[in-house]
């Protein structure tokens, strides 16, 4: 085809689309003239439009369709993999890699004196080179290891190899903890118990001679195949870790440079973090206590008991939030004791928390000996029917990654300022909060604008330009909306559908979602969007009045936040989990007692609403 | 090579060439192509291997750090951050069709095995030729018109929406539409009648 035939069928084509088919026709044929093959090539053209759009060709993204087969197949091992297998590196032989992370790359090796295997773990140089800090790395990982307490990993020996500071240890044949909880959907009280139980009597050897661990993770205990023994990995080194922390405080280039040279590092521990670390304080052994008790509430919950937004937004839920208590969670029968004993871990000051690990760990202990108990008792008393499963819903352990890229943009940006300015950026956000401090301040206010846009569909087809309308009219079936809101102050929205049926609700997060402004619930001041930004919302067969709820707030709202970790793009967003919709219910209708004030004009509704959040539901009625 | 270390991003430089590009200098291009290209595949493949099970990878997100890593934020145009995208959408349809050849060549390179009739039911269409065949009808279309297969490289490859595109390009967002529509049309049509072929 030559391009000025291109240019013919192009302009034709764009007119025709715009028409309803009967339109369409006579416009084709009297723009086509006696051209014959002029006219089949358009109704060809507009045949594959109609196709095309049905079959949402290439509606996605290149890279979701085709994105694994950029791990090649025939590439073995990780991706910043540097030695290669029967390598020599000084007195040890490379014969697999185990894995790769911010803190270097871990292989399988021979040492070749001894004739054992061990775990070569190759430090990143960048890490290495302050010296008075490798030394003191290695005192305490050898201080740890000298204590041989079977829960916390034996270290052989510290090293240089061409400048490359290497550990070799004991390997573990197992995975970590974090693998373990991917792998398995639901793991039993008990077992969650064992394990802690077991990191706890580590943290407790450790802490008896001053050391603490500072990084307690799910990626940093390992529980071995055979046996189920946990070990405890990496004694010290977050210490040394932390020196990129003090760069990125002092100086904002090198900040820069620290922060992309180890965004993994960063990001990955500030959820497990203490308000003590978060703020860049004095820490001690309680901190450990903090971060066992952040990994209990995710494998009881499946959550994170601080997650936000962004690393900023976490590390003030840290500082601030309490977390939604285990025993609220529907899908499995949490014992208040062990709610107890989370919650006391959890203690925003070191001096509440637990002072000792062994004293966490005798309540633990406790508790597992009188599940056992409960558990045998049941199985005696009635060895016909089995133990029922607790809760229906299961969580999703499996992180949902699109949110963690975003946290990591999102967070990039924010971040020196997160965990360094976190004091001053506090008090700041407290004078916000409270107009008094600063007497010019105005009263708390939300005011959302709202319109909605509409395209028609006849026969399948979308007919007519949409077109926007301020409010709220009788939809037909086929129509399909996009909602548009603009915040006239910074702010988190989330949206949610709630449809016709009777009963309890279930309710759709209409935004953020992955596609709609990145998965972020925060909207800078006047920032206009669209929801869904690329698609359209459709109608399903339930006929009646479907509600969008608008909730438009100063502050993170800690039950949207929760209620939107169970919304997932397989379900279309949908929560599932039937005691998060409860307590979505119940926010909502105890906040939507007080209407905002509401003015409409053409095209646009303006809703205001006193104080820091407002709670509106657009109501769509459909037939 | 060093270990764990990421490649030493050349922040300054790649600011200045983008701002050449942008200024209309093409040959900027050329050097630009290379840097952004290693990093966004770096990435690309870190992503995947930390997230193998689930297999998503957000484009635009990728892009996005991409973009902090490489280009000074204190010496840049606001302006340069759509270029940007533009740039990496050709990128990474470059690493993408890259990869996906490679992969539909390992597959042919098993060399011409007996299937039965059942089996070749119950093949499922291979991703990475989808994507070879696609590129190359898009390659056919840029000749004609190179401005729609422009966009669909940046909202396809490049995962721009279309206020982003009509941005880079300078036209409306309608514009952009219609352009996505006739192109996708063509593409599709394209498509099928090699697939019948």
């Amino acid at each position: 085809m030559n391009r000025e035939r291109w240019q013919q069928i192009s302009r034709i084509f764009k007119s025709a689309i715009s028409l309803d088919p009967e339109a369409r026709n006579a416009y084709v044929a009297g723009q086509c003239g006696s051209d014959e093959s002029l006219r089949a090539e358009v109704e060809k053209l507009l045949a594959s439009h109609e196709q095309a759009s049905e079959e949402h060709f290439i509606g996605g993204m290149a890279a979701e369709a085709v994105a694994p087969l950029l791990v090649d197949e025939n590439e073995v091992g990780p991706p910043h993999r540097t030695f290669s297998n029967g390598q020599q590196f000084g007195s040890y032989v490379i014969l697999d890699p185990l894995g790769a992370g911010g803190m270097g790359e871990v292989y399988l090796a021979r040492d070749t004196r001894l004739d054992r295997t061990v775990a070569l773990k190759i430090l990143p140089p960048d890490i290495s080179t302050d010296k008075r800090r490798m030394q003191r790395f290695r005192q305490e990982a050898k201080v740890a290891s000298s204590l041989n307490q079977p829960n916390i990993l034996t270290v052989y020996e510290f090293g240089e190899v061409n400048d490359l500071t290497f550990l070799a240890t004991e390997f573990v044949d197992g995975e970590t903890l974090r693998d373990h909880l991917r792998g398995n959907k639901k793991l039993k009280l008990t077992e969650i118990l064992d394990i802690n139980i077991q990191v706890l009597a580590a943290l407790d050897a450790a802490h008896e001679a001053n050391i603490v661990h500072r990084d307690i993770k799910p990626e940093n205990v390992m529980i071995r195949r055979r046996d189920h023994v946990v070990k405890v990995l990496d004694f010290g080194l977050a210490k040394v870790t932390e020196k990129r922390h003090t760069t990125v405080k002092n100086e904002d280039s090198e900040a820069a440079t620290a922060f992309k040279t180890a965004p993994g590092i960063i990001m990955g521990t500030i959820n497990y973090m203490s308000p003590e670390q978060a703020q860049a304080a004095e820490i001690d052994e309680r901190t450990d206590i903090w971060s066992t008790g952040v990994m209990i509430y995710e494998m009881v919950s499946g959550l994170l008991p601080f997650k936000g937004a962004t690393d900023s937004h976490t590390i003030v839920q840290i500082l601030e939030k309490d977390p939604v208590p285990l025993t609220n969670f529907t899908q499995r029968k949490v014992p208040g004791e062990l709610q107890r004993i989370v919650a006391k871990s959890l203690s925003k000051s070191p001096d509440e928390r637990y002072q000792t690990a062994k004293d966490m760990l005798i309540d633990l202990r406790a508790l597992k000996r009188k599940l056992d108990a409960e558990a045998e008792i049941e199985r005696t008393s009635s060895p016909t029917t089995p133990i029922p499963a607790v809760g229906t819903p299961e969580v999703r352990r499996e992180p949902n990654k699109v949110r963690v890229l975003v946290i990591a943009l999102i967070g990039m940006v924010l971040f020196t300022a997160a965990i360094f300015g976190v004091n001053s950026w506090r008090a700041s956000r407290t004078r916000q909060n409270n107009p008094a401090a600063t007497p010019a301040a105005p009263v708390a206010q939300r005011t959302l604008t709202y319109w909605i846009t509409v395209q028609k569909y006849k026969d399948g087809k979308p007919y007519q330009e949409p077109f926007t309308l301020a409010g709220e009219i009788n939809f037909e079936q086929s129509y399909q909306i996009r909602v548009n809101v603009q915040s006239a102050q910074a702010g988190y929205l989330y949206v949610l559908n709630e449809g016709p049926e009777s009963g309890q609700p279930e309710y759709v997060l209409a935004f953020p979602s992955v596609t709609t402004n990145n998965n972020s619930p925060f909207l800078p001041a006047g920032q206009a969007i669209q929801i869904p930004e690329k698609t359209w919302l459709q109608f399903d067969n339930e006929q009646g009045v479907e509600k969008l709820w608008l909730v438009f707030s100063q502050d993170a709202v800690p039950e949207l936040e929760t209620a939107r970790q169970y919304a997932r793009p397989q379900t279309k967003n949908l929560i599932t989990d039937a005691g998060q919709n409860k307590i979505l219910q119940s926010f909502l209708t105890t906040h939507s007692t007080t209407k905002p004030e509401l003015e409409k004009g053409e095209t646009l509704t303006t809703l205001r609403s006193a104080g820091k959040l407002l709670v509106y539901a657009i109501r769509l009625e459909h037939h | 090579m060093t270990v764990g270390r990421l490649t030493q991003p050349r922040q300054h430089e790649i600011t200045q060439l983008l701002a050449k590009w942008s200024d209309g200098n093409q040959s900027a291009l050329d050097e630009l192509y290379p840097l952004v290209y290693d990093e966004l595949h770096r990435l690309a493949r870190r992503y995947m291997s930390r997230e193998r099970k689930g297999h998503t990878l957000q484009t635009t997100a990728l892009i996005n750090e991409a973009y902090v890593r490489l280009v000074d934020q204190k010496n840049v145009h606001w302006a340069n951050r759509s270029h940007f995208f533009a740039i990496s959408a050709q990128i990474m349809r470059r690493i993408l069709i890259d990869h996906a050849r490679r992969h539909a060549y390992a597959k042919r390179g098993g060399g011409a095995q007996q299937v039965s009739l059942e089996e070749v039911a119950a093949i499922t269409p291979d991703p990475g030729r989808e994507l070879v065949r696609l590129d190359e009808a898009l390659k056919s279309l840029a000749e004609m018109d190179p401005r729609r297969s422009q966009v669909v490289e940046m909202r396809y490859f490049g995962g721009l929406n279309n206020e982003e595109i009509a941005g880079v390009l300078k036209i409306s967002e309608n514009t952009v539409t219609r352009d996505w529509n006739m192109a996708r049309a063509w593409l599709y049509q394209q498509l099928s009648e090699t697939a019948a072929n």
